[in-house]
């Protein structure tokens, strides 16, 4: 008896109760991409790209744009303008011009973080030129623009030509008081859009930008990794007629931060990373399959790359961000009180850091 | 329906890690980064040997009782009209402390789905659902809890998705450097061990075979490595100043997890902790329960179960924003950690006397 | 009853129970007493298939069914003597008859309704069963095929059914209770188990709650096993049947009670628990690694079964997050020609499969085959080409259908089917929590059922990890040494080989 009332209550209940909460799959239009850009006075523009898949109308996507002066007061003309319900849950681009950027994100990500349903795997890049009509722009031979970029980012930042950057590494950083956040910065090239480098965040504010070349040793100094090509001129300077160069793919590297205190001196930092990689294109005199040619080759690569390493460093630090996360490095090794009382951001550029990259190969291809 | 099988201890250990888990653990990670700053989620090993210690002072009750009730313990000593109103507080106190854990839970929900549908539509099928399980008793009760630990002990695997982004060198080498403590706040982290008290009243479900109070340490620290392991995984994950800055980080640890079939896992998976809320819930109302027993001898189980839950439903009312709800889910676990302590230490008063007077009589 | 007085009950205790009025108790005892020929023809009065010969050249009279009994015995042991036998003969049967002398007319009238001749000779009477009514061949088992193993099963015949299991257990310690059930039909009941295996206490109960049973007519075991349930209010069955011997002879000496109704082909085993309904005999005939897989399959399919069609319509009407990207444009270009919100269409194509089911169940096998044709590619097809459901839903129906077949036991995977339509219902209201609480109401449930007083969910609820073994894997012969605890057996060891 007890248990039949139970079930009648329970089935009333149901019926009685309506959700009301719908987001019913081709009524709502989810946000793929957004683009973000500085205008005059202070207020910014926002672009958004809406994929449709309504196979009675030839549309691939719609596109929305508009000026306020927050990312949510525009949200609210957007809405005005469609059909469909406006919803984050599948945003996977936010792309921001540089302008904005130099001006600082704070806001924007800010805004951002606090929604529950934009995914914390958000890509995060910058933009140089305008974002808008980056985002906007068709590209006859890819894909509708904003999976174009996604897809683009995406696989640029498994081969590590560009770090990882989604909304949760990109906080994260900020909130770590020893690494500052970074970004990949793409472009539009005519036909396609390329990287254009990484950019340098000092809290959220965009202060430099390390050239797309010297992009892979930028995220070699940055963490370990796996997967990744990369090509070098092994020519000194003053012998160009000879024809010497070289390309590695699979490369594995691996990232050791040794920090050194010395009494009334400056912190002196040793960041050791081993490279192995195996040797896809050589042309040289040098003869791979001899231990000790290689091994000449090997040395020229690794100093090659040492250089370009301690030339990024100093990059980083004349531009005071520690975007390869040394403080981290350095808190680790001193007491609380000590890394407390230092404001690392003054004593950074004052780090005498020191690169050493080792390169081995793995194996040489096909032929001797 | 209710059986005269005795709690086994494989289900009582079980039954009080689901207890002990629930809502509490979402929010964990933060207070523990707030309140201890770096390497904060050490200190929960502390917490989880408090618990223990309170639990052995449980374990004397059981012992000098010899595993009476503890109704039969007080009312042998102390007049009845005396004890109505204690039972009664402490019903209400139970009564309140589960249905505002339930809120919560429906709360937290609904700033990921069903943000304008009212909470009290999720609160009133939650409550049925309680009021279901009040009604199988209290054995049938811990067999279903059971069921529901396998149901979400595949959570563990989960975080195996987060070993690319750990790093230990995220954690810093500091100890407790960088955080703010505040008693009220470490209050709280405690709060989320609370629910191994409920063992006072479950003496007279149990034989010797249950071995009650190993069966409720080992649930503890079980519990204590649970909450051990996530708030590792979080600390190493997230900087310190980023967790603090976050409501509920394990929430949005989970919305990380993307498989090729599906993403944003914590739409589902906060679905799943409704097994352990549901038995954080179940269990207070029980008690509850228990104590209106106590009071209403001649009233039938199931119509004191449907008061109970039909009153419960009408003050969730009450509350209506989360962060109401979670003062008054402060305030209850801080009485609640009182009555924890408080009441074996009475209890151990009252037989001490009971034992002094009954000596004489045996010589 | 006035209101207050409906209140009164609901809230509080009953002191002391009532006394039980037994209204079985006091029958008229007319039937006990000695056989007469005038009161057994009076009881057949107006059965106009009853033979009754008389031969007052030996004061003999016979009574019996013609189509119940074996003519060839008939005549042998009793018309021939009395045809063509002298005195001396008919003497000599009637001392054959001896033991089956009968003192009841009771007794005399049912044992002539079973197949019995009953013989009067002045005042005495004698009852000798002929009993061989006409009888189906033995034949496969339609509802449960298996690849490798035995595969006859049993018929409606009971004597054949018992034979089939006394064959396969030469045991004189497989012990038969025999019951009878149903005031009109008096349909035997077999309970069977082996001493010294068993547990007593099962068979006791299942034999009370039998015994228990007041009803006209028991038609089929399926029908009897829900009179002997522990929760009538459940969905789920409380017994496994089967029709399979080799199954049922697994059940006996796992420790479990059988009990079979003469007309029915399958036989119920109790006690029994929810995840025995997901092994089959095959899982035993097959090596072990290939026995656990399927049964893991097994269990996958009951995951899809009952949360696919849930999940797709809980997906695509709260929790679009949770498409991947890839997948979030195939299903809005598929669904957005569909004019009804997903619940419609989602019930709307189960509605459509369980008919389909249905009348292929019903149709000859033949016509059941067009008909799948027609349902699966017909409609399936047409259904997204006139826009009225999107396709990747009917992968969902379709899988959600397919997998509930894999389960073993039909009765099972039944309830299983009508579980997923409140499932649906409830991911159309409440999305994914909707489809947790649903979840949630299962489990409550299922942990509170029992199957005649031991859990429902047995290795699992109470917690049995050596069980596991042979639940959820089949693990080798050799780590099978126990039998289950459910059957709380006396005896626990099953296997002693020593590799």
């Amino acid at each position: 008896m007890n248990r039949m009332l139970l079930f009648l209550l329970t089935l009333v209940t149901l019926i009685v109760l309506p959700g009301c909460d719908y987001r019913i799959l081709e009524r709502i239009g989810f946000t793929y991409a957004g683009s973000y850009d500085l205008v005059e006075d202070n207020q910014i523009e926002v672009g958004i790209s809406i994929p449709r898949a309504d196979p009675t109308i030839k549309l691939v996507r719609e596109l929305h744009s508009a000026i306020g002066k927050s990312s949510k007061d525009v949200r609210l003309k957007f809405a005005q303008q469609t059909d469909l319900l406006l919803v984050n849950g599948q945003i996977r681009v936010l792309l921001y011009s540089e302008a904005l950027a130099r001006k600082s994100l704070s806001d924007q990500i800010k805004g951002i973080v606090r929604d529950t349903s934009i995914s914390p795997l958000v890509k995060i890049a910058i933009v140089n030129g305008n974002a808008k009509e980056l985002l906007f722009k068709n590209y006859k031979q890819h894909l509708s623009t904003d999976k174009y970029i996604n897809r683009l980012l995406e696989k640029e930042s498994t081969n590590h030509q560009i770090p990882r950057t989604t909304l949760y590494e990109f906080e994260r950083d900020y909130y770590d008081d020893g690494v500052d956040p970074v970004a990949p910065v793409i472009k539009d090239d005519g036909e396609n859009i390329t990287t254009d480098g990484i950019a340098l965040f000092r809290d959220y504010d965009f202060v430099g930008k390390i050239n797309s070349k010297d992009a892979l040793v930028f995220c070699i100094l940055r963490g370990n990794f796996k997967k990744g090509s990369m090509s070098l001129d092994l020519n000194s300077k003053n012998d160009d007629n000879a024809q010497n160069y070289i390309m590695f793919t699979s490369m594995i590297s691996s990232k050791k931060v040794y920090v050194e205190h010395k009494a009334n001196e400056p912190i002196h930092v040793v960041i050791k990373a081993m490279i192995k990689g195996s040797i896809h294109e050589y042309i040289g005199d040098l003869k791979l399959s001899d231990d000790a040619q290689r091994h000449q080759i090997e040395n020229k690569v690794s100093q090659l790359l040492s250089e370009r390493a301690n030339r990024i460093m100093k990059q980083l630090q004349e531009k005071k961000v520690d975007s390869l996360g040394i403080g981290m490095h350095v808190r680790n090794s001193m007491s609380y009180k000590d890394w407390k009382g230092m404001n690392w951001r003054e004593v950074y550029p004052e780090v005498k850091v020191d690169c050493q990259l080792h390169f081995k190969a793995k194996d040489y291809g096909k032929a001797r | 329906m209710e059986t005269s099988e005795k709690l086994s201890p494989f289900h009582t250990t079980i039954f009080i890690y689901m207890i002990q888990t629930g809502v509490m653990g979402l929010i964990l990670p933060q207070l523990l980064a707030e309140n201890f700053g770096t390497n904060g989620w050490i200190t929960l090993f502390g917490f989880g040997i408090l618990a223990t210690l309170n639990i052995l002072l449980i374990g004397v009750v059981y012992k000098l009782g010899q595993g009476k009730s503890i109704f039969r313990i007080l009312e042998q000593s102390i007049p009845k009209f005396m004890l109505v109103p204690v039972y009664l507080a402490l019903a209400l106190v139970w009564a309140l402390l589960g249905c505002m854990a339930g809120k919560e839970y429906i709360l937290i929900f609904q700033m990921y789905a069903f943000p304008t549908t009212s909470p009290m539509e999720f609160n009133l099928i939650l409550d049925i659902l309680v009021f279901w399980l009040l009604t199988m008793g209290l054995y049938n009760i811990a067999k279903a809890s059971t069921v529901f630990f396998w149901l979400i002990v595949w959570f563990v695997l989960l975080l195996f998705f987060f070993y690319a982004d750990f790093s230990w060198s995220r954690m810093t080498p500091f100890l407790f450097k960088g955080g703010k403590l505040s008693l009220l706040e470490s209050l709280d982290i405690y709060s989320s061990f609370v629910g191994y008290e409920t063992i006072l009243l479950m003496f007279a479900y149990t034989n010797q075979k249950t071995k009650l109070i190993k069966s409720a340490m080992l649930g503890n620290s079980i519990t204590t490595l649970t909450y051990l392991y996530l708030a590792l995984i979080t600390f190493g994950v997230y900087s310190l100043e980023q967790l603090k800055s976050k409501a509920f980080p394990l929430l949005e640890m989970l919305a990380y997890i993307r498989f090729p079939f599906v993403e944003r896992m914590e739409n589902l998976l906060f679905g799943f902790i409704l097994f352990t809320v549901l038995f954080s819930v179940v269990t207070y109302e029980w008690c509850a329960l228990e104590m209106l027993k106590q009071v209403f001898p001649r009233l039938k189980v199931n119509f004191l179960a449907f008061m109970l839950m039909l009153s419960c439903f009408v003050i969730a009312y009450i509350p209506d924003t989360l962060n109401e709800v979670g003062d008054w889910l402060s305030t209850l676990s801080l009485i609640e950690c009182g009555i924890a302590v408080g009441l074996p230490l009475v209890l151990i008063v009252v037989l001490l006397f009971q034992n002094i007077g009954s000596r004489p009589a045996h010589e | 009853m006035t209101l207050s007085q409906v209140l009164r009950q609901m809230m509080i205790k009953e002191s002391g129970s009532n006394p039980n009025n037994d209204s079985s108790a006091n029958l008229p005892d007319q039937d006990n007493q000695p056989p007469t020929l005038a009161h057994t023809l009076e009881e057949f009065k107006d059965c106009s298939d009853v033979t009754h010969e008389s031969f007052p050249e030996h004061q003999v009279e016979l009574i019996y069914f013609d189509q119940l009994v074996d003519k060839e015995k008939l005549s042998r042991h009793i018309l021939s003597p009395l045809l063509t036998g002298t005195e001396q003969e008919v003497s000599k049967m009637l001392l054959h008859l001896q033991p089956f002398h009968t003192n009841s007319s009771k007794d005399l009238i049912l044992n002539i309704l079973a197949g019995g001749v009953g013989v009067f000779h002045g005042p005495n009477a004698f009852v000798f069963n002929v009993y061989s009514p006409e009888n189906r061949s033995i034949s496969q088992s339609e509802t449960e095929t298996v690849i490798t193993g035995p595969h006859d099963a049993f018929t409606e015949q009971i004597n054949t059914s018992l034979a089939m299991i006394r064959a396969r257990l030469r045991s004189s310690h497989l012990k038969v209770i025999k019951l009878s059930v149903g005031e009109v039909s008096k349909t035997e009941v077999y309970l069977l188990y082996i001493k010294d295996i068993v547990n007593m206490r099962f068979v006791d109960e299942a034999k009370k709650r039998i015994e228990k049973i007041e009803v006209d007519a028991i038609l089929d075991t399926n029908m009897i096993i829900q009179y002997m349930d522990d929760n009538k209010y459940s969905i789920f069955p409380q017994f496994l049947t089967s029709e399979r011997p080799d199954a049922i002879v697994s059940k006996l000496v796992a420790g479990r009670v059988v009990g079979m109704v003469d007309g029915s082909p399958s036989a119920f085993t109790a006690p029994t628990s929810f995840f025995e309904f997901f092994s089959s005999s095959d899982d035993y005939y097959q090596r072990w690694i290939l026995g656990s897989a399927i049964r893991l399959l097994r269990f996958i399919a009951f995951i899809i079964t009952i949360s696919f069609t849930a999940m797709y319509v809980s997906v695509t009407t709260f929790h679009y997050e949770m498409i991947p990207e890839n997948l979030i444009l195939t299903l809005t270009e598929s669904r957005s020609r569909v004019p009804f919100p997903p619940l419609y269409e989602a019930l709307l194509m189960e509605v459509t499969i369980e008919l389909l089911r249905e009348a292929g169940a019903r149709l000859p096998t033949k016509i059941g085959q067009t008909i799948g044709i027609v349902g699966g590619i017909v409609i399936g097809q047409a259904a997204v080409q006139a826009g009225l459901t999107s396709n990747i839903l009917i992968i969902a129906v379709a899988s959600s259908a397919i997998a509930s077949f894999v389960i073993p036991s039909y009765v099972m995977s039944a309830s299983i089917r009508l579980i997923r339509f409140g499932l649906i219902l409830l991911a159309g209201l409440f999305g994914n929590l909707g489809i947790l609480f649903g979840i949630t109401a299962i489990v409550i449930h299922l942990s509170s059922l029992t199957s005649l007083g031991s859990s429902y969910l047995n290795p699992v609820a109470p917690f049995e990890p050596k069980d596991w073994k042979d639940i959820f894997i089949r693990a080798p012969f050799s780590s099978l040494r126990a039998r289950p605890t459910q059957s709380d057996s006396p005896n626990k060891v099953r296997n002693k080989t020593r590799r």
